[in-house]
């Protein structure tokens, strides 16, 4: 109960810190609209013919174009979260001074973590609901109601994207240069998931990469159920191969995290900038 | 003004710039950003371009080329980013180098030495040319490594010419950016929103006629424009220097009219600086 209480305190004070600063909201709505999906958008309708984007429906089986880049963000934004508001926030800690004082506390790591999840997941569903409204309203974008089918598979990404959270914290906390590396491992990330095309498209070396991520399973019975675009593989091969992955994924980056740790409290890390 | 305060003005223009580049010098790690970021933020676009495209679908292609000018893709989109990278790191650097003076406390000593104002307005520009060249270089050999487009020498030649040509009128934008933001305050979110506005109105990564026609007629006095469609000429068409010397003129036109809008601004936020005592504060 303790640590429930815990978890839903550090969420609360993450939404609140963000809250204060209204621009900073404003741009988790506006800055995905203006650089990612009005530019693909566009650069897609540049393939129309006659007003249907006839290549995307030869490439994933649908000319749903919005569809294709908005349900692209749904992912992009989750594995955003995870990097920055879970990964990173430890980071951002340790930079404001208050990483020793907060691990001096008898709330446990996984708590810290979770809690984090539950603040970014809180602006995480506030952004893609006023995207999707946004999307609705100006660009023809149409939601079938089978999408809530994928929200199992979106739940399981979300639980190993927590997994992949400790990694990422265990490896910030031990680095100097956390931004480039948070920006940069965040954006293959996404990309790698397949979020602005199909992995199918990526040269044949990186695509085992993609299969390794759960994310990547995700994000094609998202789009199966949402758009009846064509699957990689057989959807239950897919359900599969996601909880295989979260099953990987989650104690791994629990144990690289656990380690990081424990070097920083031998070398007595956790206090410098 | 007489040629020995002209002469101490250019010396401290020099050692503007000689103090951005040390400052470069410095976080070598910015250095793998400056390759990272100009080779695969525009592959994944060519890879979105051949989703789109149905991998080269021809009545796709077709579609794409009567509204671009060209069925070039790779190209398309890799000069495109080469702008977005340059308006990156004109907004990141020269764009908020002021305001970063302001918020080391360094802005009041600055404007205490005996210098011309457009010193530390204009002195950072210089080094970010380095940037400019460099990533260029980086984006032309990617686009030959990765995806087999050999640029033409003729091309390329050109090319620089034109970014030497838009560099006046780029440096005079960032400088109206960088006396705006003085005044704004937050750097993150002003260049966010200003890349991201120039990089929909300027055809970064789809064709201009894309837009609505009042977005069209905004991008006409954009500077990025210019310099975007003139490469893509050059690059894609095989323009001479004759077919895109109206772009230079026009770059030169607005280069005069930014560089004036910049140091006009500049002074008035300068007056209501030494009024209002701004200058220190964080």
């Amino acid at each position: 109960m303790d640590e429930y209480r815990a978890a839903i305190a550090i969420a609360r004070k993450d939404i609140q810190i963000v809250s204060r600063y209204r621009l900073w909201v404003a741009s988790m709505i506006f800055t995905p609209l203006y650089q990612g999906v009005l530019p693909a958008l566009l650069f897609g309708a540049a393939f129309a013919v006659g007003g249907r984007v006839v290549g995307l429906e030869k490439t994933i089986g649908t000319a749903d174009l919005a569809g294709f880049v908005f349900l692209g963000g749904v992912v992009s934004g989750l594995v955003a979260t995870a990097f920055w508001a879970m990964g990173m926030s430890f980071r951002n800690e340790m930079e404001n001074g208050t990483l020793e004082p907060t691990w001096l506390t008898p709330t446990s790591k996984e708590t810290l973590v979770i809690g984090r999840a539950l603040g970014g997941m809180f602006w995480f569903l506030f952004g893609q609901i006023a995207l999707f409204a946004i999307g609705i309203a100006f660009f023809g974008l149409r939601l079938r109601w089978e999408m809530v089918y994928a929200v199992p598979a979106l739940v399981l990404a979300s639980i190993a994207l927590i997994g992949v959270a400790h990694l990422l914290a265990g490896i910030v906390l031990t680095i100097r240069d956390a931004n480039l590396f948070i920006d940069c491992t965040n954006f293959l990330f996404a990309t790698a998931s397949g979020v602005a095309f199909p992995i199918l498209l990526l040269p044949g070396v990186l695509q085992p990469i993609a299969y390794a991520l759960p994310t990547t399973y995700a994000m094609d019975i998202l789009r199966q159920h949402a758009l009846g675009t064509r699957p990689l593989m057989d959807p239950v091969v897919e359900y599969l191969a996601l909880i295989l992955t979260t099953v990987v994924m989650f104690p791994l980056g629990r144990w690289a995290f656990d380690r990081a740790e424990q070097r920083m409290r031998v070398r007595g890390t956790l206090g410098q900038y | 003004m007489n040629a020995g305060v002209w002469a101490m003005d250019l010396r401290a223009l020099g050692a503007a710039g000689l103090m951005s580049l040390r400052q470069i010098r410095r976080y070598p790690s910015n250095f793998i950003g400056q390759i990272f970021w100009p080779i695969m933020l525009p592959a994944v676009w060519v890879l979105m371009g051949q989703a789109y495209s149905g991998g080269g679908d021809p009545a796709a292609m077709d579609a794409f080329a009567s509204r671009s000018g060209t069925t070039g893709i790779t190209l398309f989109i890799f000069v495109g980013y080469a702008m977005y990278m340059w308006l990156s790191s004109l907004l990141w650097g020269p764009g908020t180098a002021l305001r970063r003076e302001q918020m080391t406390g360094s802005l009041e000593a600055v404007f205490l030495t005996p210098v011309s104002r457009l010193v530390p307005l204009f002195g950072p520009t210089l080094t970010n040319v380095v940037w400019t060249v460099f990533q260029l270089v980086v984006m032309g050999i990617a686009v030959w490594l990765m995806f087999g487009v050999v640029l033409p020498l003729g091309g390329v030649l050109l090319t620089f010419l034109i970014v030497l040509a838009g560099l006046p009128a780029m440096y005079a934008m960032g400088a109206l950016f960088g006396a705006a933001v003085l005044k704004f305050g937050e750097i993150g979110p002003a260049v966010q929103f200003v890349r991201g506005a120039l990089s929909l109105l300027c055809g970064i990564t789809f064709p201009i006629v894309m837009l609505p026609v009042w977005a069209q007629m905004t991008s006409t006095v954009m500077p990025p424009t210019y310099v975007v469609s003139a490469i893509r000429e050059a690059l894609l068409n095989g323009a001479t220097p004759i077919d895109v010397a109206p772009a230079a003129a026009f770059l030169l036109a607005l280069s005069v009219a930014f560089g004036g809008l910049a140091i006009v601004l500049f002074r008035v936020l300068e007056a209501s600086a030494r009024r209002t005592g701004m200058l220190g504060r964080y």
